[in-house]
């Protein structure tokens, strides 16, 4: 099979964008989060370690990277080593399938004699487009219950267990609530893949035939249900306060991971953020309209497309900064409202949002 | 050239998986061994040409059917009783009918499964196809589906409470 | 690509993994997961033939197998469950009488 070297090159560095930005998401959430809170908290937060405490992360890592390591002894062992890693597969690999900038076309080169990028060839700001797009994320989130089930299991412990079976369940409810609420975008745009949603977000309404607003999803009245819930149904997803209540700190001790210690739990708070970031990445391309810039028809060259790369990565950054508001803001819900929420409410609701966006799609009003 | 290595590095990670499920004692194990089998069979799938129906695979059986089984395997504490090994007549018995069942089938199958070369063309699985064949064609096992996955939903509910009559007295 | 048959032997071997499991296990659970292996393995065998003869029949028919197999997870274990309430084992050899 013939393989294109210049496709390799280019994919490479697309993981390596990805994967970098991903990996650092964390240190600056922690960062985030603990002078957010301070600041909603009015206190003043970490200052000690460097200027605003900009260096805490830092000093987070080394603390957990020289820390002890310690399996308990009643742990099963293989099981509870590889929880944590089991925990950062959906967040690592969901982040394949969306879409962070505009497709530009590479211009032919004439680099040290040879030829690069003859012909038309567009530089895809996305690690795979696959022709199932959402539904991959889909299958990729529902695998995320298992390190939860699987750390709980292995640490042998009562509470771990009662904390990993109150979030698994608590995932798989508002997992269909989540898949339902994203049917509407995909029958908007009439396709499953991402890049195609994105595409149809930068058209425009027309108010009155002179108003002209962005198309994207979350301006339009039929999909304002849709939004709400799939971005409750991404707080629960991720075990994000108000629905924490698997980790509740002051009740089940720390939930599924209350006997890990140093790096792995390093690597389950890694996996929390880097699933928010991804979360945030999704709820921007269905309803924020993804990269697109407003009332701008972005020209498909190189320098539109690292603005539209810069505006989606403000869009992630407003939606983490929300996630975080919120969690200081709300307080728990408590278990049985919580599923009650997701079975009796949000999934009914879930329904009937797809009935009246079917309808709408199907009368051409969106 | 790469499929042949992604084809076989997969079926070896499921026939292995599998092996797992069927030989460990505990059953805990089995199922996240049965989860990992489920994924490479989905990797399989997706070099049938059939995208829609990995994502299916992983959706259904990987993510909602087996998280099933772990609830009950943990909810009913399964994972601390220690089966009684089986007599050795079923043990003996059990392995070698299913290997001459193994090697008869495969005998057969290298013998007289030889098909033409595949039809020219791309195979037209996408989203768009295959939900165009189930409202059009196949709407009604469509709807009987929905019904029946209600009167299991309801057979689940009523099997696996406890009984009614000791909570009415 | 790759041959239709390789395909079909893969799913012969996971077939068999299966039986071996239900004929050997006295585990309910564990017996019912080889059973859930035995469909896996002869869904791979009706794509394997879908993709063969270029129809979308097979698909559909998985597509189906899928959702009924998940019908019967949720029935299977609610019987595992309710024999485990009574009897306090799961093994199936125990669950000899027809009334208790």
């Amino acid at each position: 099979m013939p393989f294109d070297p210049t496709d390799i090159a280019l994919s490479i560095l697309k993981i390596v964008i990805v994967l970098g930005a991903l990996l650092n998401v964390t240190p600056i959430m922690v960062w985030v989060e603990r002078r957010g809170s301070a600041l909603i908290q009015d206190r003043p937060g970490p200052n000690r370690v460097g200027p605003f405490g900009l260096f805490q992360s830092f000093a987070d890592a080394l603390k957990f990277i020289l820390k002890e390591d310690i399996i308990p002894e009643q742990a099963h062992k293989w099981l509870y080593t590889l929880a944590p890693m089991f925990g950062l597969l959906p967040a690592l690999t969901t982040i394949a399938v969306i879409p962070w900038g505009l497709p530009f076309r590479l211009p032919a080169k004439r680099i040290f004699g040879r030829m690069f990028f003859e012909g038309n060839r567009f530089f895809e700001p996305i690690v795979a487009d696959v022709n199932i797009g959402i539904l991959l994320i889909f299958a990729l989130a529902s695998l995320g219950v298992y390190g939860i089930v699987t750390a709980g299991w292995a640490s042998s412990n009562k509470y771990s267990l009662f904390g990993a079976i109150r979030a698994s369940a608590q995932m798989i409810s508002y997992e269909l609530a989540l898949t339902l609420a994203a049917v509407s975008t995909l029958l908007a745009a009439g396709s499953v893949k991402l890049t195609d949603i994105v595409w149809q977000q930068t058209q425009y309404f027309y108010i009155f035939n002179v108003i002209k607003i962005p198309a994207w999803n979350v301006f339009s009245p039929s999909m304002w249900l849709s939004f709400i819930i799939f971005v409750v149904a991404a707080f629960a997803e991720t075990n994000r306060l108000p629905f924490d209540f698997a980790e509740a700190e002051a009740e089940l001790v720390a939930g599924y991971h209350t006997e890990y210690s140093s790096m792995k739990f390093a690597l389950f708070f890694m996996a929390e953020y880097m699933a928010m970031a991804a979360m945030s990445a999704l709820v921007a391309t269905l309803y924020l309209g993804g990269w697109d810039i407003p009332w701008w028809d972005e020209p498909q060259v190189w320098w539109a497309s690292v603005l539209t790369m810069l505006f989606f990565t403000l869009k992630v950054v407003f939606l983490l900064l929300v996630f975080v508001w919120v969690r200081w803001t709300i307080p728990r819900l408590k278990y049985d409202i919580l599923m009650r929420l997701g079975w009796k409410v949000f999934l009914p609701l879930a329904f009937v949002n797809i009935l009246i966006v079917a309808f709408f799609v199907a009368k051409h009003w969106i | 050239m790469f499929e042949f290595a992604i084809f076989f590095f997969f079926a070896a990670v499921a026939v292995i998986f599998a092996l797992v499920v069927v030989l460990h004692h505990n059953p805990v194990v089995g199922a996240l061994a049965l989860v990992a089998s489920f994924f490479a069979l989905a990797v399989m799938y997706v070099l049938l040409e059939a995208p829609f129906l990995a994502a299916l695979q992983v959706i259904v059986y990987a993510g909602a059917i087996m998280v099933l089984f772990l609830f009950v395997i943990m909810l009913l504490n399964l994972q601390h009783q220690r089966e009684e090994p089986t007599r050795p007549v079923q043990q003996f018995l059990g392995y070698t009918g299913s290997a001459a069942f193994l090697i008869t089938l495969v005998y057969y199958l290298v013998k007289y499964a030889a098909f033409q070369s595949l039809p020219a063309g791309p195979f037209n699985s996408d989203v768009r196809m295959i939900g165009t064949e189930l409202f059009q064609a196949y709407i009604f096992p469509f709807e009987m589906v929905s019904i029946l996955l209600l009167a299991a939903i309801v057979g689940a509910l009523l099997l696996s409470g406890r009984s009614v009559k000791a909570n009415a007295e | 690509m790759i041959p239709t048959h390789w395909f079909l032997i893969l799913s012969a071997v996971l077939f068999a993994i299966g039986v071996c499991g239900v004929l050997t296990r006295k585990n309910g659970i564990t017996i019912f997961m080889s059973i859930e292996l035995m469909v896996n393995a002869v869904n791979l065998t009706f794509l394997a033939y879908a993709r063969q003869f270029h129809q979308l029949h097979g698909l559909i028919f998985v597509f189906f197998v899928m959702a009924i197999a998940a019908a019967e997870a949720a029935v299977g274990l609610a019987i595992f469950i309710s024999l485990f309430h009574h009897r306090e084992t799961i093994d199936v050899d125990e669950a000899n009488l027809m009334h208790w």
